[in-house]
């Protein structure tokens, strides 16, 4: 056809274009889709869209197929309203289609950019007006006991949903576990949610948050910080607060390892005890500087590795800038830091978990120590994060051991126990009594000594 | 290509390759035979640019779609390894891998009644006579009678992984209560029993602690799908001196319509006393798990209006036990619902902003619930009453609108009712207790005490 209007040598010479031209559009369209596929096209979408609304749209087909099922333990109150509006299941669900900042009118009040970071404005007299606090309001005094200060326990996680998909259940295994641990010894919890600075966010996270519960908790004479990893697995185990009477900050670690070698893990920050008093707000001031992200903490992160012994390279650390702040000022806060290591205030779960059962054989609750750790730490699996430095599944079955051995000891006080150490399934190893008071749990955690008030209060 | 003489040769002799289309560009003179060398260099040329696009299209795909089993790039191969792994775990993890036990068959029929455990009698004496002799675990400190808060949940991960996150954020909110109010908190992950399962599982809980813990005064059940949206109102325990039972609900639903959802059970206070050993153990008949729970649930449906064919739950059980034993328990009951002890979400949810514009925390009823219980949602199953979106929306709302009310006192707010960031709502003072007295809410109850 072609031939005919065009001349024959020029119908060949279109043909050649078309062919080529074929080509060029062919290769053009394919760079639009890789395109499309890595950056999106707005409104158009990505093709996981394509495929996640075809999925949709047989699924629906689907349900429509199956027959409605009514559901009549729903009340006779419920509204006609809601007929169906929506799907029943969660599964598949992505809460960030809900989640949305809103503006509901309070002014925000918001730290000045041009001024070099701090954790808040100085403050200079926090013993005296905490002590004044303490005096006007003795219904909550800062000691709870005979040597036994008042404790605020401090953990926390992110507000959304972890990336892992079992994240969330052995967070709440670990919270769980904290309750159990803090209710037998008379301490408080608080349990954190919320990112108080965007620029410490991270690790560093901590910092601002421990300052505002130090400020706004004058009665609380320790804060005790716990990482969402972290749990404890004796519950007997007392902290020998008399033996921190003379310092404010209680870390595990080891005096050689932090003054001699500066060595980046030579102390841990994962599981501390802080004391609240200005000293603490002075060195609080004195960390914060590395932390700010962006080029600041990376900057930082430098110093760091290079001062100290076995630091990989990457950003600034709160462990690690502390340890640099001790190795270098050991005059100005050596004297009122205690670094413990005669008892697992932190201990590394990479040498603990294996030993549970030879430890059950050979000792008991309330040692605390390598016998039997107060903390177990599982540094580097990050259960809410998708991947962490050790493999998904030797994290996760050690967690559950150590959630179960910590657990025994609980509900040892009901007369039950987990049926191995592996297992959720729980047995009694008690039998139940028409007088209950006459029998005591073997470790003695019902009423222990170190959950005693003092008497004489209404 | 109409009429190609090149094609017509073809057909004339069989024998020489076709032609195909292709960008041999100089399109050959009419008539001729090609050599071979020609047919296999074109051959090639197609061939290799098919191997081309075939090989973009492979990575088009594996770019959008996710086609991992054909050529992938090692990191994302690790990846989709590692994600594998991970539901493979998680799928482990869900199932029940311990063996079954030899007696874990269903026990169809217990001739002889259910027992929560061995008859305790003289409770209260003993209990008395154990808290003379122990007064470092007081029973009543600052004013408030020691309370038990306890809820609990599966041992097991939830079907999703959105429901473990909500059960996180609604024990976070009870903590935060139970610090504020000097309550103990216990949060129990055990089945104790294989026949009180489910729901009925609390009977046990109750009990348990009761008789561990006599200096309890008050066992406080709450349902995990449970949150205090109150953080300021208390529980005005003056008003129940001659009380055992605090519960929600509505008498003339009870005695007169003999409803099914006349009181509800998923946030009620027992005293811990003989009284209420007694009540738990006339409570647990209908609960154990095969003949006993569907028997009984015949008859529940039977009696009670509005239920529907079900095997025997703890809330029905209980109303039944209350209207059909009226006079040997109702004179120490104590149904309330001049607050929300128990608030159905659903009425209460679409009017926090409203609540927030117009009222303040402390009321404890409609214009500032006390509880929101998420009733139906079921957000650890997989399927609830209700549309996911509006419990989950509704959830997040209820937690942040309680939430706002423990950061005020660190000068802080959520950006929105829907949202996980927060603002600063407040200057950083360098008199902070000044902020403590104001905003405390401990100082703020000191008046409210007896």
């Amino acid at each position: 056809m072609l031939d005919r209007v065009l001349g024959p040598l020029n119908a060949r010479r279109l043909h050649r274009v078309f062919r080529k031209a074929k080509l060029t559009v062919l290769c053009l369209f394919l760079t639009l889709i890789v395109l499309r596929a890595n950056i999106g096209a707005g409104k158009f979408g990505t093709p996981e869209k394509d495929l996640d609304e075809i999925r949709e749209t047989f699924s629906h087909i689907r349900n429509r197929a199956e027959p409605r099922r009514v559901l009549e333990e729903v009340a006779e109150l419920k509204s006609s309203g809601d007929a169906d509006a929506g799907s029943k299941n969660y599964a598949d669900f992505d809460i960030k289609k809900i989640l949305k900042d809103e503006d509901d009118g309070f002014p925000e009040f918001k730290r000045d950019p041009s001024q070099p970071y701090s954790l808040g404005p100085k403050i200079s007299d926090w013993n005296e007006q905490r002590s004044e606090w303490l005096k006007n309001n003795p219904d909550y005094p800062n000691f709870v006991a005979e040597n036994k200060p008042r404790v605020l326990l401090v953990t926390g996680s992110s507000p959304k949903p972890c990336e892992n998909p079992v994240g969330d259940h052995y967070l709440l295994k670990s919270i769980k576990n904290k309750i159990d641990y803090s209710r037998l010894h008379g301490i408080e919890i608080f349990y954190n949610m919320a990112l108080l600075d965007a620029e410490m966010a991270g690790f560093w996270a901590k910092l601002p948050l421990i300052r505002q519960l130090l400020l706004s908790h004058p009665e609380v004479e320790f804060l005790w910080w716990m990482d969402s990893d972290a749990m404890f697995t004796d519950m007997a185990y007392e902290v020998p607060w008399e033996r921190y009477k003379d310092h404010n900050f209680v870390m595990h670690g080891w005096n050689e390892m932090i003054y001699d070698e500066k060595n980046w893990i030579g102390l841990n920050t994962g599981s501390f005890l802080l004391r609240n008093c200005q000293w603490s707000l002075d060195i609080l001031d004195t960390w914060a500087p590395m932390g700010p992200k962006g080029k600041i903490r990376e900057d930082a992160g430098k110093i760091l590795t290079r001062e100290l012994k076995g630091r990989p390279v990457f950003e600034a650390d709160d462990q690690s800038a502390m340890v640099y702040i001790l190795a270098t000022e050991k005059e100005k806060w050596g004297e009122k830091v205690y670094l413990e290591n005669h008892y697992y205030l932190h201990g590394y779960w990479g040498i603990l978990v294996d030993k549970y059962e030879q430890m059950i054989e050979s000792y008991h609750p309330g040692f605390g120590d390598h016998r039997w750790p107060l903390v177990t730490h599982f540094v580097g699996c990050k259960p809410c994060g998708k991947f962490g430095d050790y493999p998904v599944e030797r994290c996760l079955k050690q967690m559950d051991r150590a959630f179960n051995f910590g657990d025994n000891q609980i509900l040892q006080m009901y007369g039950f126990t987990h049926k191995s150490l592996a297992s959720r399934k729980v047995v009694r190893i008690r039998n139940e009594t028409s007088k209950p008071l006459e029998v005591r749990d073997e470790l003695g955690l019902l009423h222990p000594s170190f959950k005693a008030v003092k008497t004489g209060s209404s | 290509m109409a009429a190609d003489p090149t094609y017509s040769a073809q057909k004339r002799n069989p024998t020489i390759l076709p032609q195909t289309t292709s960008d041999d560009d100089d399109g050959g003179p009419r008539g001729r035979h090609l050599p071979k060398g020609r047919h296999g260099d074109r051959k090639f040329g197609n061939i290799r640019i098919t191997i081309l696009c075939g090989f973009v299209t492979v990575l088009v795909l594996r770019g959008t779609i996710g086609l991992s089993n054909l050529v992938s790039f090692e990191a994302d191969a690790e990846s989709q390894y590692l994600i594998e792994e991970t539901n493979r775990i998680v799928t482990a993890i869900r199932s029940d891998d311990d063996p079954p036990d030899p007696d874990d068959e269903n026990s169809p029929n217990s001739t002889s009644a259910f027992n929560l455990g061995p008859k305790i009698k003289n409770w209260d004496q003993d209990k008395k006579l154990w808290r003379r002799r122990n007064p470092q675990f007081p029973y009543f400190i600052n004013g408030r009678p020691k309370t038990y808060l306890v809820t609990s949940s599966s041992p097991s991960p939830c079907e999703n992984s959105i429901g473990d996150h909500y059960l996180l954020k609604f024990l976070k909110n009870k903590i935060d209560y139970c610090r504020i109010h000097g309550i103990e908190l216990v949060y129990n992950t055990a089945h104790l029993d294989k026949e009180m399962s489910g729901h009925w599982g609390k009977l046990l809980q109750i009990r348990q602690l009761m008789v561990a813990h006599p200096e309890a005064e008050w066992i406080w059940w709450m349902d995990s799908d449970a949150l205090f949206t109150d953080m300021v109102f208390e529980i005005p325990f003056h008003r129940y001196r001659s009380s055992n039972l605090i519960i929600h609900g509505y008498p003339d639903m009870l005695f007169n319509e003999k409803s099914w959802i006349a009181l509800n059970t998923g946030s009620f206070l027992l005293r811990n006393s003989q009284w209420s050993l007694d009540l738990l153990d006339v409570w647990a008949q209908m609960g154990p798990r095969g003949r006993p729970r569907e028997e009984a649930g015949k008859i529940l449906t039977s009696s009670l209006k509005g239920r529907p064919a079900l095997e025997a739950d703890d809330q029905s059980a209980l109303i039944y036990l209350l209207i059909s034993q009226r006079e040997r328990w109702m004179n120490m009951v104590s149904i309330e619902s001049s607050y929300c002890l128990h608030g159905f979400w659903e009425s209460l949810v679409d009017r926090y902003k409203e609540m927030m514009e117009k009222y303040r925390p402390g009321f404890g009823d409609e214009r500032w619930p006390f509880v929101t219980h998420f009733v139906g949602c079921r957000t650890c199953a997989s399927n609830g009453d209700y549309p996911v979106e509006r419990c989950l929306k509704s959830m997040e709302m209820a937690y942040n609108f309680a939430d706002n009310q423990v950061l005020n006192l660190y000068g802080f707010r959520h950006r929105g009712l829907v949202s996980t960031n927060i603002k600063r709502i407040r200057n950083e003072s360098v008199t902070p207790v000044v902020n403590v007295d104001k905003f405390g809410i401990r100082n703020s109850l000191r008046g409210n005490k007896g």
